[in-house]
């Protein structure tokens, strides 16, 4: 889990617009990968792993309020564009919940999506070097990885929302009225997030939860690779 | 978050809001949304947050349901609220009010419009592999959650989730979404299958959008306008603010007589 449950309004729109547009790019980019006849042949399978996504996500663990996300998984399955796509879809139905703002949809398909990006690409790079009987430890550290890189991104996204180009500039009436200096910036920039604590408390918070996410995904992906391992492993079968 | 329950209640209403069109309460969704972007002020926002309970209310829905399923936000909310503390309750207190009035005003959406109406709205918008996963994965959702019922009763049955043996249930539960899956996807495969014998050629055709404007739509779209106007206007001239208590206080008296008007049509 480490999408952003920020509401409506909060971070800049800036950084809102960023999300939209970065998000836009890279769907752009994974529909025309993914282009073909065969694209037809994936909507079910595209709305099997988003509806698997959001039933996960709708059971919070509930001393530490975590739910787990099932991105990598769907990254190792769907591969990095398809999964790309299934994460858009599940961020937006679950926007409609009120499960995080829904202008911040595109910051959270980027983060999530970074999520199966890098838990596809690990897994492939652990497989390749502790050997295909290692496929539990490597989907499981794979997780993890992509999980702490993913919160990073997080946290990153929280930080840069503080850093506010109108407070930065001083920006009055649309006119720029005063560049910030060295020593003025720290002290408009303490108006916003604490960082330190924000981050602080989303990685204890969530530090329990990553652990739990990387051994749920190991045991999901050994089950799968044991039951149908051409869904993983599509030259082995 | 109950998906099901929140299919009943969009296809059982009866209410204004439910006989209203999908495209006027997403513009009445977005009306609102962009008013709790525009203000930064506790007052308006609690002012918000009343005036769409007091909606909720005349959809004739359970209102605490409601409220309990659009408060999920909040945990996340004080995180972030806790991170930003610099003393000021006011400060806190907006940031949870933002997450609480947009979850209210999303679960508003879909407690009174089928998901399908509300995919039909977005569907020029999104590319067509996006709008057909939509309705794939919502048509998905609710086989999924009847497998998930079954297995976690099967599961507890055979003594698969047993108390303090966590590893053995986290192992059985991982098991399970793994079943989940294989059954997902070999779901999909017949699904998929049935869908080129009904003649499925990469394009799911619907009944399309409509625009014409009836009176529950029309009261969508002022409710929407009203809300807006008064936040635009407080964040435009600053001196309104200083009526903030009394539309406050209109909300709140709002919320007591419908409240009390329906209890007694029940």
């Amino acid at each position: 889990m480490s999408h952003l449950h920020i509401p409506d309004g909060v971070l800049p729109g800036w950084l809102v617009m960023a999300g939209w547009i970065l998000t836009a790019l890279i769907l752009a980019f994974s529909i025309y990968r993914t282009r073909s006849t065969e694209l037809k042949r994936k909507v079910p399978l595209i709305g099997i792993i988003s509806a698997l996504m959001i039933v996960c996500m709708t059971i919070p663990i509930v001393p530490i309020a975590y739910h787990i996300n099932l991105s990598v998984i769907a990254g190792i399955i769907l591969g990095p564009a398809v999964a790309f796509i299934s994460i858009f879809i599940v961020n937006l139905i679950i926007a409609m919940f009120g499960h995080g703002g829904i202008t911040v949809v595109g910051l959270n398909t980027v983060v999530v999506g970074a999520e199966a990006f890098i838990g596809f690409y690990l897994f492939q790079l652990f497989l390749t070097i502790m050997g295909r009987d290692s496929i539990m430890w490597s989907s499981g550290l794979a997780a993890v990885i992509a999980l702490i890189i993913s919160t990073s991104i997080l946290v990153g996204v929280v930080y840069l929302s503080r850093i506010d180009p109108e407070t930065v500039i001083g920006i009055e009436g649309g006119h720029p009225t005063e560049v910030a200096t060295e020593t003025n910036i720290p002290s408009q920039l303490t108006k916003g997030i604490n960082i330190k604590s924000f981050a602080k408390t989303i990685l204890i918070l969530l530090g329990i939860g990553w652990l739990l996410e990387g051994i749920i995904t190991a045991f999901v992906i050994k089950y799968v690779s044991r039951v149908r391992p051409d869904l993983i492993l599509p030259q082995r079968a | 978050m109950d998906v099901a329950i929140i299919d009943y209640y969009a296809n059982h209403g009866t209410s204004f809001l439910h006989k209203a069109k999908a495209l006027w309460k997403v513009v009445f969704t977005a009306l609102v949304i962009a008013s709790i972007i525009l203000t930064n002020e506790f007052y308006m926002l609690l002012g918000i947050y009343i005036t769409l309970v007091t909606i909720a209310v005349w959809t004739r829905l359970p209102v605490s349901r409601i409220i309990t399923i659009a408060a999920y936000p909040a945990i996340f909310a004080l995180i972030f609220a806790f991170a930003m503390w610099n003393g000021s309750w006011l400060k806190a207190g907006v940031i949870i009010l933002k997450a609480l009035t947009a979850a209210l005003t999303m679960v508003l959406l879909i407690v009174t419009t089928p998901y399908p109406d509300v995919f039909n709205v977005l569907r020029p918008f999104l590319p067509r592999v996006i709008a057909e996963g939509l309705f794939v994965t919502y048509r998905s959702v609710f086989i999924l959650l009847e497998l998930t019922d079954e297995l976690i009763k099967s599961l507890k049955v055979r003594g698969g989730l047993t108390r303090r043996k966590y590893i053995r249930n986290i192992r059985n539960f991982s098991s399970g979404i793994g079943l989940l899956l294989v059954k997902g996807f070999d779901y999909s495969e017949k699904f998929y299958g049935m869908m080129n014998v009904r003649g499925y050629s990469g394009r799911i055709t619907t009944q399309g959008t409509k625009t014409s404007i009836n009176r529950n739509d029309v009261l969508a779209i002022a409710l929407g306008l009203l809300i807006f106007a008064i936040t635009i206007s407080t964040v435009i001239e600053k001196r309104f603010l200083e009526f903030g208590v009394y539309i406050l206080a209109c909300s709140a008296i709002a919320l007591v007589i419908s409240s009390i008007y329906q209890q007694f049509q029940n």
